[in-house]
């Protein structure tokens, strides 16, 4: 799932500027399992928030909502008037979300609490890794269902480089090199063949470096008439 | 004490999570210290006694909790904290 | 060796492959462009390495600390009289920049080209760039091969005009991890088009043996010259934070203990207690036993069959290289003609 951290509380109140109304707007989706943006995240930024602008002299009006997830309008709408009166909208969700909101209310000022990230999972309570860089063309299949893009520093297709070193990565004892770790789960499945072949250089098109993407479903999209 | 919590890692977990009450009492603006945690059992009572008084000296120290002072110099309503 | 070389035998008729291929004992040197100077090599530290090395490597942003390119400053070596190998790594250049450039250095007169990852960019000074990594060295070594043997972009476009004949090298760390795999990766290495393979330091001669054991099982020594990394130890202090702090070399303490042993003259006294001068003569003690071993394991590597050569890494110390090179029986270097005009490899 898409992981988040919040801004500090500073950076937000510098991003709440002089605002009198502020709508704390937490996500109820990923960042609510990541504990940056859900509903509790976002009542205890609110109160954060109001005791702060108190302190320095500018108290301020701030109310907390979470509505399921921010990146889908029918969950926005549920949010319409609250978001429509609130002079700032400080979304708690992540940067898809930030920008919905933006999207559906075009005249609402939006600020965004959070700073996502990266596509990971919990491996521990309390503790998210990165697994996927969304590049695309997926190639799981050839490395035992290790990412090396997302999970080498240097997205290497032919690793390890000359830095991995006790199954970690040179940049960082704590990071596990992704190349070891797919040397070693090939082995255990007596497929290390695959790692003999020499794969060619990837196409970046279908990943970010190709422009922003886009993906239509002809199959599932409303006809004109009916919609 | 630490390690003989009842619930087992109970007092282990609040320890943490006094800690980043601290650390985000510290974003706000106000003094961590106005938040700590102690280790005792309910036996403890001289203990919990010393305990409160030092808290209580601590706190004092620190002075009345700047929410409270308005800028009007009128206390905060309920709504207002 | 391999197949498709011109016909005067010579893939880039560099000196360096003229050596190799007459079957001499190569010696290749190293010279990184330093940081902050406008110079582009010390033009003492070049002296020092010429008429000793076969060619020289200049780094390109070794461990990521800019500095002048390794082309720019290996078209300023060429012209005194320096063969350079110029080092690419796929840290700082897309695919489009590394085929410009090569096309560029080539021009400018460069043969040897050694195709690296890079270090990542957080060790250097702008932990904060952008990552490029477009393509890893063994696709780098697969498309400098493919420009030069079948006249081809990556893209697949011909290319019009004079294709780089480049001498292809790579890089080897045969301890590194996972270690099983090592040869194997030197074996995509040389699949890929590597005409040589240049090693990181080593230092424990029994574990090289086995890796070239290996190396000789997979028939690799016969498809790409290899030539082991070595580098003269300053101090005892040295050799131990190589043991401990660099990944993928493997130091016997036998070596530390040879050099503490050069420095027990002095060893009853503690820092603070040496003078001056006696610092300088236990340095100097130490320096000797350095070369010393240098020279022993050059001449245990020159035993095992498959090692072609040494890459001799003396950074900052390259007055070492003249007494390495020559306490090896290595000098004078071997020269072999040129062919007969560029044109002939260029066919």
């Amino acid at each position: 799932m898409i992981i988040a951290e919040q801004k500090n509380l500073n950076e937000i109140k510098n991003l709440i500027g002089d605002a009198e109304n502020v709508l704390v707007l937490g996500c109820g989706t990923c960042v609510t399992v990541c504990f940056a943006g859900g509903a509790h995240e976002a009542a205890i930024t609110a109160a954060s928030l109001r005791m702060a602008t108190k302190l320095e002299g500018h108290p301020r009006q701030v109310t907390d909502l979470t509505v399921q997830r921010q990146c889908e309008w029918e969950y926005l709408d549920e949010a319409a008037e609250q978001i429509q009166q609130a002079d700032i909208v400080l979304s708690l969700g992540c940067g898809i979300g930030v920008q919905a909101i933006v999207e559906h209310f075009p005249s609402t000022w939006v600020a965004p609490g959070l700073n996502t990230t990266f596509l990971g999972l919990p491996t521990e309570q309390g503790v998210w890794m990165e697994r996927c860089a969304a590049c695309g063309d997926c190639i799981l299949g050839l490395t035992g269902g290790i990412c090396p893009i997302a999970r080498c520093s240097k997205s290497l297709l032919n690793g390890p480089c000359g830095g991995s070193e006790n199954g970690h990565c040179e940049i960082d004892p704590e990071t596990p090199c992704a190349w070891q770790l797919i040397y070693d789960r090939l082995k255990s499945m007596h497929r290390l063949d695959a790692l003999l072949e020499i794969q060619p250089p990837k196409n970046w098109r279908t990943s970010r470096d190709g422009g922003p993407r886009k993906i239509i479903r002809e199959d599932l999209r409303l006809p004109a008439e009916e919609s | 004490m630490p390690g003989d919590c009842h619930y087992l890692e109970g007092n282990a977990n609040a320890k943490r999570r006094v800690a980043h009450v601290q650390h985000l009492l510290q974003q706000i603006g106000l003094e961590p210290g106005r938040l700590r945690m102690f280790n005792l059992s309910s036996a403890m009572a001289s203990q919990f006694a010393e305990y409160v008084e030092e808290m209580t000296r601590q706190v004092e120290a620190l002075g009345p909790n700047p929410l409270r002072i308005h800028h009007s110099n009128t206390p905060l309503t309920e709504e207002e904290t | 060796m391999d197949s498709s070389t011109v016909t005067n035998g010579y893939v880039s008729g560099s000196n360096l492959e003229r050596v190799l291929r007459a079957g001499h004992f190569a010696v290749t040197g190293e010279l990184g462009p330093p940081p902050k100077r406008r110079q582009p090599c010390d033009p003492k530290k070049a002296a020092l390495l010429k008429g000793y090395c076969d060619a020289v490597n200049i780094t390109d942003n070794q461990t990521a600390i800019v500095r002048m390119s390794s082309i720019s400053a290996g078209a300023i070596a060429f012209q005194e009289e320096l063969e350079p190998v110029i080092q690419m790594t796929c840290r700082d250049r897309n695919r489009l920049a590394i085929q410009s450039d090569l096309l560029g250095a080539y021009a400018l007169g460069m043969r040897n080209v050694l195709c690296l990852t890079g270090d990542h960019q957080s060790f250097g000074n702008h932990p904060a760039a952008k990552n490029v990594f477009d393509l890893d060295s063994i696709q780098l070594v697969q498309v400098v091969t493919a420009m030069r043997e079948d006249c081809i972009f990556q893209c697949g476009d011909v290319m019009k005009g004079q294709e780089p004949r480049f001498f292809i090298g790579a890089a080897a760390a045969p301890f590194a991890d996972p270690l099983d795999f090592r040869p194997y990766r030197l074996a995509k290495k040389v699949k890929a088009g590597a005409n040589f393979i240049q090693t990181q330091l080593i230092y424990d001669i029994p574990a090289f043996v086995e890796f070239m054991r290996k190396v000789r099982e997979l028939g690799l020594h016969q498809k790409t010259y290899i030539l082991a990394g070595v580098g003269p130890l300053k101090s005892p202090s040295m050799a131990r934070y190589m043991k401990e702090s660099v990944p993928g070399i493997l130091m016997p303490d036998e070596l530390i203990q040879k050099l503490e042993l050069a420095g027990k003259p002095w060893a009853g006294k503690s820092k603070d207690e040496l003078t001056k001068d006696e610092k300088k003569e236990r340095a100097q003690a130490w320096k000797q036993e350095g070369i010393k071993i240098c020279i022993e394991l050059i001449q245990e590597l020159k035993k095992i069959e498959g090692v072609a050569g040494v890459h001799v890494m003396a950074i900052e110390w390259e007055e070492a290289v003249k007494p390495i090179v020559e306490g090896a029986g290595l000098y004078p270097r071997p020269e072999i003609p040129a062919p007969a005009t560029m044109d002939a490899v260029q066919e």
